[in-house]
């Protein structure tokens, strides 16, 4: 009775919880380690969770999960059974350690029986009669999170509120129930991804050619992620939970080269669920608008761009702002949003520019316009192809000699006509290939050595234009690959 | 907490588009798509703008007044048959946002729903406004214009057609295009409005007349004969009768008055984006009363040095107005096409500069461009014996430093 009593609630338990320890109590606690997992359990108990803690990555679909159980334990040897059907747990990940009676407690031995997947047994060796809090953790894939922005700017383009959230959405056929939950921002390193060990089973040919040149397991990210982030967890694990009515306060912290935002108190996020929380709020951040000519950045358009940055100054620069996509609205002054554009970002680290492009702004009208175009200095070779002859040179020029070197000149303006009701600045910056001289009436300078740039300011309600001479060095009079800047 | 009044237990029925109010034991967290039946309720819209200033994307601001107990609250909204971006949805709170605050966000697995934690200090109804981006819910713009008999002005109504192609309606809601008046109108599922969203009168408008061989072809190509299409200019400017803001772009019809009190069906274009100070050109199709017959008439290419040449090119047109009114007709050459007409393309930029000789030597600055100057040619009316004149203007270039 009492095992049928204990399948069923095995049964029960799994479906809704797939990773379960099962401590094995039957009559062959001494039989030899091998018997036990070789048998069908005949009777056993399942130690509950006393506190799980997730600390999951953005940059790689890995996500560290540490639990606690508390188990009873009795002199000799027990065996611990510890399976997890149906989620996408790496098993070459899973370490057990004791947080309590570590001195009485030792693990002989891990297996993974051949002939059941998703299954591993410890045998541990005790001197205890009485409980102890054991910690299993291990790594799997499905868990995930992104960042995402939200910002309304003022009316008057002048201010925005800036806030940011965190999505994290769990896909790994695991429940996790009041987990404490711990999100890193970083670019972490990893020889094999975590869905294909999960997938793959416990030894793969890899770790097996790391075995036999005595290197580490597998990783050199996990171990020591494991000792960075233990002092944090065990912080973390202890803080009080928040409460109810106020929006949990995410605390954002260094940690090597990462940064880890941990969630106050804990959080259940159900398999196939995602639960999304602010990360944090800027109030009236201050932003610049610039308009920009930069091909090779944002396309053969003239675009509008907020420039902020992410620091104090501005209301931000508590935390780096992680990859996301941020949805940038305006207050239109008539009690409602205007949509202004959805933009993906990169990493913005404490102090950096921010910028968000708004696309062209149907406001500024800028045409590029050809107003000349030349040729000059031409140069000729005899039919040996070893003598050049200048053209303006004294030297006779046969009929039949071909062109061998010339300059083309080309004279442009960039026409903006500004309807907007505030003047705007305006900034060019293109490549130019070859051998090049640039002159322009505004005052330009290199970017590099191929990329002039130069700026301007267009009052409201106004066109005007500026005026550039590009010239190209052809042919045999081409000396260099770079653009010289040659003054007005 | 105060005791809850008692509210009718329903089953969870999720229209078109509903925001549910489901209250639930503060802090409590459940997934709101696990529960079959549930104490809701379903707080109507109190007001609805769509904001459609965004060339692409649509917004719609809904405000609800939602009934919140002191604690947390779960708000569930939900969708179907309507392509909401789920990532753009946001829950803003108009009454006291300091104390009542959204502290989560909640996705529950192949739903088009979303649910948020809201906390409240104390049990009363909130105006919350909920804004996404909808998908099935666009704007084109469509513009009728009816000239005058005499062709010097005319009358332009600009319409926003409004295709909601979702199956949601949004009742009386307000629409503003991103220029003039805030319109106000009810939106039916599945429907199509078009709105008048502006009226200008008295639009001065130009016939313009334009001979211009590598931009519209030959109507004649044996004969040389140029296709001539007749555009109605109109400026977007205050001189213009226009001048408010860019025009959108969009289909015209244009009419005229044809002087019995009726009108006739002129020809229709699509208008392109015109910002402000800019012309609208409208072509209404083609005018074969201006023959054009264009001739390269001299082609004589003079050694510079080596191999390096020039190119001295006249190019002929005879012109002929057969019109009982006097017209003006532009008249463009692209110095690229005449290269390529006359020795092939060489992919270099074409230089070049006018000859000594030829009539058409003082192009127009604001309209030409290096590659393509454009000339105004004074056609007189026919005669009165019904013979045109015979217009003959010369372009003379030299074409340089070929080879």
């Amino acid at each position: 009775m009492k095992e049928r009593l204990m399948t069923s609630l095995m049964r029960s338990i799994r479906a809704s919880l797939r990773s379960t320890l099962t401590a094995i109590a039957a009559a062959t606690l001494l039989a030899p380690a091998s018997v036990a997992v070789a048998q069908n359990v005949d009777l056993s108990t399942i130690p509950e969770r006393a506190s799980v803690q997730l600390t999951i990555y953005n940059s790689a679909d890995i996500t560290l999960v540490r639990e606690t159980r508390r188990i009873t334990f009795r002199p000799g040897l027990n065996p611990l059974q510890f399976s997890w059907a149906n989620t996408l747990i790496d098993p070459t990940s899973v370490d057990l350690r004791f947080r309590t009676h570590g001195d009485q407690l030792d693990t002989l031995d891990t297996t993974f029986p051949h002939d059941r997947p998703q299954v591993l047994s410890w045998n541990v060796q005790s001197e205890l009669d009485g409980d102890a809090l054991v910690e299993i953790s291990y790594f799997t894939s499905g868990i995930g999170w992104v960042a995402d922005y939200t910002c309304i700017a003022s009316t008057d383009e002048r201010t925005m509120g800036f806030e940011g959230f965190v999505r994290i959405t769990n896909n790994s056929g695991e429940n996790y129930e009041n987990a404490s939950v711990r999100l890193v921002v970083g670019e972490i390193n990893l020889v094999e991804r975590v869905a294909d060990l999960a997938r793959r089973g416990v030894i793969s040919q890899t770790e097996a050619d790391e075995y036999r040149r005595g290197g580490r397991k597998i990783g050199r990210f996990r171990d020591d992620a494991r000792m960075e982030l233990n002092q944090e967890m065990q912080r973390a694990m202890a803080r009080p939970s928040a409460g109810a009515a106020a929006p949990k306060e995410i605390i954002k912290e260094g940690l090597s080269e990462y940064f880890i935002y941990t969630i106050e108190g804990t959080e259940t996020i159900p398999h196939s669920w995602s639960k999304r929380m602010r990360l944090f709020q800027g109030q009236r951040t201050p932003f610049d608008i610039k308009y920009r000519f930069r091909p090779q950045e944002y396309g053969a358009e003239l675009v509008r761009l907020y420039i902020l940055r992410n620091d104090e100054a501005s209301k931000l620069g508590t935390t780096p702002l992680p990859d996301g996509t941020v949805r940038l609205f305006r207050d239109n002054g008539r009690d409602g949003l205007s949509f202004l554009t959805a933009t993906p970002t990169k990493y913005v680290p404490i102090g950096q520019e921010i910028e968000l492009n708004l696309g062209p702004d149907p406001r500024v009208v800028h045409e590029r316009v050809t107003l000349r175009t030349w040729r000059g200095s031409f140069w000729f070779k005899d039919n040996t192809g070893r003598r050049y002859f200048d053209a303006d040179g004294n030297e006779q020029i046969r009929h039949d000699y071909p062109v061998a070197g010339w300059d083309d000149h080309v004279r442009v303006a960039e026409r903006i006509r500004n309807d907007r009701d505030q003047p705007i600045d305006v900034e060019f910056r293109f490549p130019l290939y070859g051998h090049v001289l640039f002159q322009c009436a505004a005052p330009a300078t290199l970017h590099d050595f191929q990329t002039p740039q130069f700026s301007t300011q267009i009052a409201p309600g106004v066109e005007d234009q500026t005026v550039y001479e590009i010239t190209y060095k052809q042919g045999i009079s081409q000396k260099q690959q770079n653009v010289t800047i040659v003054d007005e | 907490m105060p005791p809850m009044p008692p509210m009718p237990r329903t089953a969870r029925v999720i229209p078109p588009l509903a925001l549910a109010l489901a209250l639930l034991a503060p802090a409590g967290f459940s997934p709101p798509a696990a529960a079959g039946v549930k104490l809701i309720t379903l707080p109507g819209r109190e007001r609805v703008e769509i904001q459609l200033d965004h060339p692409g994307v649509t917004l719609v601001e809904e405000e609800r007044i939602v009934p919140l107990a002191a604690g947390v609250n779960d708000v569930v909204f939900a969708w179907a048959n309507a392509n909401i971006d789920k990532d753009s949805i946001q829950l803003r709170c108009l009454t006291d946002p300091t104390q009542i605050r959204v502290l989560s966000v909640s996705y529950p697995p192949g739903e088009n729903a979303l649910t948020w934690q809201v906390s409240s200090p104390a049990a009363g109804s909130a105006r919350v406004r909920i804004s996404y981006i909808i998908g099935q819910l666009s704007k084109t713009f469509a513009y009728r214009a009816v000239a005058a008999n005499d062709e010097r002005t005319l009358t332009l109504w600009q319409y926003i057609e409004l295709h909601n192609q979702a199956s949601e309606s949004f009742g009386v809601t307000g629409m503003w295009p991103g220029f003039g008046e805030r319109l106000e109108r009810p939106i039916g599922g599945n429907e199509t409005k078009r709105l008048l969203a502006s009226k200008f009168d008295e639009v001065p408008v130009v016939k313009r007349y334009t001979a211009d061989l590598s931009s519209h072809g030959y109507l004649d190509a044996a004969k040389r004969q140029l296709r001539i299409p007749m555009h109605y200019i109109l400026q977007n400017d205050d001189a213009g009768g226009l001048g408010a803001f860019p025009l959108m772009p969009g289909k015209a019809r244009i009419f005229q008055d044809d002087g019995r009190g009726t009108v006739a069906f002129l020809g229709e274009d699509w208008a392109s984006y015109t910002p402000r100070q800019k012309e609208l050109a409208l072509s209404l199709g083609v005018a074969k009363d201006i023959v054009v017959t264009r001739t390269i008439e001299r082609r004589d290419q003079r050694r510079v040095k080596g191999q390096l040449f020039d190119y001295d090119v006249v190019v002929k047109y005879e012109i002929e107005n057969f019109k009982d009114s006097a017209v003006e007709l532009d008249l463009a050459e692209s110095m690229t096409a005449l290269r390529r007409e006359i020795r092939g393309d060489t992919g270099r930029a074409v230089e070049w500069t006018f000859g000594t000789g030829g009539t058409l030597r003082n192009p127009d600055a604001d309209r030409s461009t290096a590659d393509r100057p454009l000339f105004h040619v004074a056609l007189p009316a026919r005669g009165a014996d019904q013979k045109a004149v015979k217009t003959t203007v010369r372009l003379h270039v030299v074409i340089k430093n070929e080879w």
